[in-house]
């Protein structure tokens, strides 16, 4: 494989972690615009745990996904009483606050390296951890690919659980789903809390391998592309905001020859996805249609 | 069994509802009348916790549930359909019944079959109820594609679903043909059949008049009559509030 594909893979790896957080949100019915700001979390806690601390992967990730999805915890409870078009705005601003907070974070320490730590808005430089442990980009991508197959089948498995049932009801209708038994608040604040813990999680596979992270690489840009993803690939099916990202991307790249031209089409057909299919490709009208099928030639 | 004590719901200056009192006793079915803007549904609604009550109290069996959200009350036996139908449309109609059993005191399930099984008992307990609603032969068809009358049918199963103890139907008859609206009179008195208690809030007088024990008469958030069928419909207040009269 060429380093160019390795690479385009592995940045679609890293953006579909974003993409599931923003799609876990969606589920129980809101929009955020806040995601980036813990795929950023997730990608300081990665760096300071592997660069200054000396962590494992594992711990590092470990830790990005915990302190992210605590952020997210936070945000979730302080937006209990908000809902569609105020919850969106708080999570922006939300996340605008934490990534210009990072502006501040200074903690530097020189190595033979050069320096790392977080600098302000010099960003987190230097980290090493992929050339410390030899890691090839194809080897890199394997890491990165097979973290985002477990979430997805970790997801996929949960789909039929109460929890992501319900969480589906209460997205639909929160009043119908409060009449019949159903405590909304729980299934908000579990799902915004994971989906803060997944973003961190990708935000971490980011750091390592950009080796180098700013402020500004989190901004609302990040978090929209998420949103657009799950959007255009359908809420119906956790595989949906990987085919987001694999029209997106994929296609943006294939047409590069397009030169500067290609955002255009690219936004066309966004835009054509959209109108031909209104609640994204894999939507849950269309998954309840192919289960339903599957359900009777079980039966017959 | 409900017993609503001088409760009162103002939207900015509107008083939606104006120290309004009545009670509902078990096993009784009550109808819930008035013109259009009476705050017919806004009771409703206060009763299930959409809204929180301005003043009074509502109590359900001696137990004040005016200050709990709204799950909490369908826990206590509080269950509901709504005015413009609110199914899953695009789940199955035995799915828009099984999202209703949240805490099925049927069966005893390990957590594993409580959160991933759709075991055989509840299944058959689904088509049990399916099948007293009259809607045994569309078990797998998908709600968006049942009839008019067969979603109301619906949002009656899953309301009784829950295996409430009081039933509110909010004005289940509007947009019903005569022969719709006769079924739904057996239906209404089904439920009583089978022990429930039904708080009826409609403007189909054929219905309210041939089903109902007892009429409570709001205008302009007031109760204004109360009393059985044949005397509220001599009643000069009650028919200066539908007729318009000063």
């Amino acid at each position: 494989m060429s380093l160019y594909l390795v690479t385009i893979l592995t940045n679609m790896t890293l953006i579909s972690f974003i993409a599931i957080s923003a799609y876990l949100i969606l589920i129980v019915g809101e929009v955020s615009f806040g995601q980036q700001a813990f795929f950023g979390i997730g990608a300081y806690v990665t760096a300071t745990s592997t660069a200054l601390l000396g962590l494992d992967l594992v711990i590092a990730l470990f830790f990005a996904f915990i302190v992210s999805a605590s952020f997210a915890l936070v945000l979730s409870f302080l937006t209990v009483r908000l809902s569609g078009l105020y919850f969106a705005v708080a999570s922006l601003c939300f996340a605008e606050l934490l990534r210009l907070s990072l502006y501040k974070v200074e903690y530097t320490v020189e190595t033979n390296s050069g320096t790392i730590g977080p600098n302000g808005p010099e960003g987190f430089q230097n980290i090493r951890w992929i050339f410390e442990n030899n890691i090839s980009p194809e080897n890199f991508l394997i890491i990165a690919l097979s973290s985002l197959l477990a979430l997805i089948l970790f997801l996929i498995f949960m789909e039929s659980s109460k929890l992501f049932k319900n969480a589906r009801l209460v997205g639909k209708d929160q009043i119908v789903a409060q009449s019949i038994g159903i405590k909304p608040f729980v299934y908000r604040v579990s799902f915004i809390t994971l989906a803060g813990g997944v973003a961190g999680f990708g935000g971490g596979l980011f750091a390592l391998f950009n080796t180098y992270i700013e402020p500004s690489m989190f901004g609302i840009m990040l978090g929209v592309h998420g949103l657009a993803y799950s959007i255009i690939g359908g809420l119906g099916y956790p595989l949906g905001p990987l085919l987001g990202v694999f029209i997106d991307i994929g296609l943006l790249e294939s047409v590069r020859f397009l030169s500067e031209y290609r955002m255009i089409l690219f936004g066309g057909l966004v835009a054509a996805i959209l109108i031909i299919f209104p609640e994204g490709i894999i939507s849950p009208r269309l998954v309840s249609r192919i289960k339903r099928n599957l359900v009777k030639k079980t039966n017959a | 069994m409900l017993n609503i004590e001088n409760i009162g719901k103002n939207f900015g200056g509107v008083k939606a509802v104006d120290d309004l009192t009545f009670r509902v006793d078990k096993g009784e079915i009550v109808g819930l009348i008035g013109p259009n803007g009476s705050g017919k549904s806004t009771t409703i609604n206060l009763i299930c916790g959409v809204f929180p009550v301005d003043l009074g109290s509502i109590s359900v069996d001696d137990r004040n549930i005016s200050k709990l959200p709204t799950h909490e009350r369908v826990a206590s036996g509080i269950s509901r359909t709504f005015q413009n139908i609110r199914l899953f449309k695009e789940l199955s109609v035995w799915q828009n019944v099984w999202v209703a059993l949240q805490k099925d005191s049927y069966q005893s399930l390990g957590w594993m079959q409580e959160w991933f099984g759709n075991s055989k008992i509840q299944k058959e307990r689904i088509k049990e109820i399916l099948v007293f609603s009259g809607l045994g032969d569309r078990f797998d068809d998908l709600a968006g594609n049942l009839s008019f009358g067969e979603q109301r049918r619906l949002e009656l199963a899953r309301a009784i679903a829950s295996k409430p103890k009081l039933v509110l139907l909010d004005e289940p008859a509007a947009g019903m043909n005569s022969d719709e609206v006769a079924d739904l009179r057996q239906r209404i008195l089904d439920l009583r059949e089978l022990g429930l208690t039904v708080l009826l809030v409609e403007h189909v007088m054929e219905l309210v008049m041939n089903v109902v024990d007892r009429i409570v008469v709001l205008n302009f958030g007031k109760k204004i009559a109360e009393g059985n069928p044949q005397d509220i419909q001599k009643n000069i207040e009650v028919q200066k509030a539908y007729l318009g009269g000063a």
